[in-house]
């Protein structure tokens, strides 16, 4: 055998991932189902869609952004070799953002980072909550 | 929103972080075997490899991305901790190892023993 991955082999670390298997958190709460994972956060200034997109390089990404949506869109490649076990997805992907909010679209930048890709989507200043003074007539 | 808000920074701060076994794979090639882990989010300073008898272990530690002021509206992953074992067999040339980390992907490279490439034994008549 050339990598072992006998089941009998290294027999505490089973146990070990036996129990992680129970308490696995992603998997239990039903999440990690679309491909990449998401996280959509906000604060003052912008919404920030952050994803974990390892292995890609900033040009094998493709996003669009429309009126109402930040589609994110790429291909993940598979190595050549003979293959032991295989767990990294590959292939192609695509995700859709909807967009409910109206958001300044000149200024919206994405970086990507360790395999982390950030979309900084700056709110726009029009539409920032203002306080209107009502003048008495 | 704001309770799934607290919920990840009680996850963050109270607990240790989640342990994630990364997916992984392992395939053969001319020159030895290789290994891709992604580990996203991990930087160089925060992976270990180490390397006991027979067994290869990679730790790294995914940090938070976001600030502290954002309020999350979705939240799919998280900071967490990398931990996998990789049993290496007898054939692997342990003092050639070599790692890379590129765009969120470990690459390992294990090349095979010299002793162990394949090679015909003659036979010679008596």
């Amino acid at each position: 055998m050339v990598l072992d991955f006998n089941t009998l082999y290294a027999f505490p670390g089973r146990f070990d991932r036996l129990f992680e298997e129970f308490f696995k958190p992603q998997l239990a709460d039903g999440r990690r189902l679309a491909y990449p994972p998401l996280n959509v956060s906000e604060d003052d200034a912008s919404y920030y869609v952050r994803s974990e997109l390892p292995g890609l390089p900033l040009e094998a990404l493709e996003l669009t952004l429309t009126d109402k949506s930040l589609i994110l869109k790429g291909e993940r490649p598979t190595e050549q070799g003979k293959y032991f076990r295989q767990e990294r997805p590959a292939g192609f992907f695509q995700r859709v953002v909807a967009l409910n909010v109206p958001v300044d679209r000149d200024g919206v930048k994405a970086t990507l980072a360790d395999g982390v890709l950030t979309v900084v989507l700056p709110k726009c200043e029009e539409c920032k909550p203002r306080k209107i003074s009502i003048d008495v007539a | 929103m704001t309770e799934r808000n607290t919920d990840l920074e009680a996850r963050t701060e109270a607990k240790p972080l989640p342990r994630v076994s990364p997916a992984t794979d392992i395939l053969e090639r001319e020159d030895g075997f290789y290994v891709y882990m992604d580990i996203p989010g991990v930087r160089r300073e925060d992976l270990k490899i180490d390397i006991n008898e027979n067994e290869m272990v990679v730790t790294g530690r995914a940090g938070q991305a976001a600030s502290e002021k954002e309020t999350f509206l979705e939240v799919q992953f998280g900071p967490g901790e990398y931990i996998r074992a990789v049993s290496l067999s007898d054939l692997v040339d342990r003092e050639h190892i070599k790692a890379s980390l590129k765009d969120g992907v470990l690459t390992i490279h294990l090349p095979r023993l010299e002793k162990a490439s394949p090679r015909r034994i003659p036979v010679q008549s008596a």
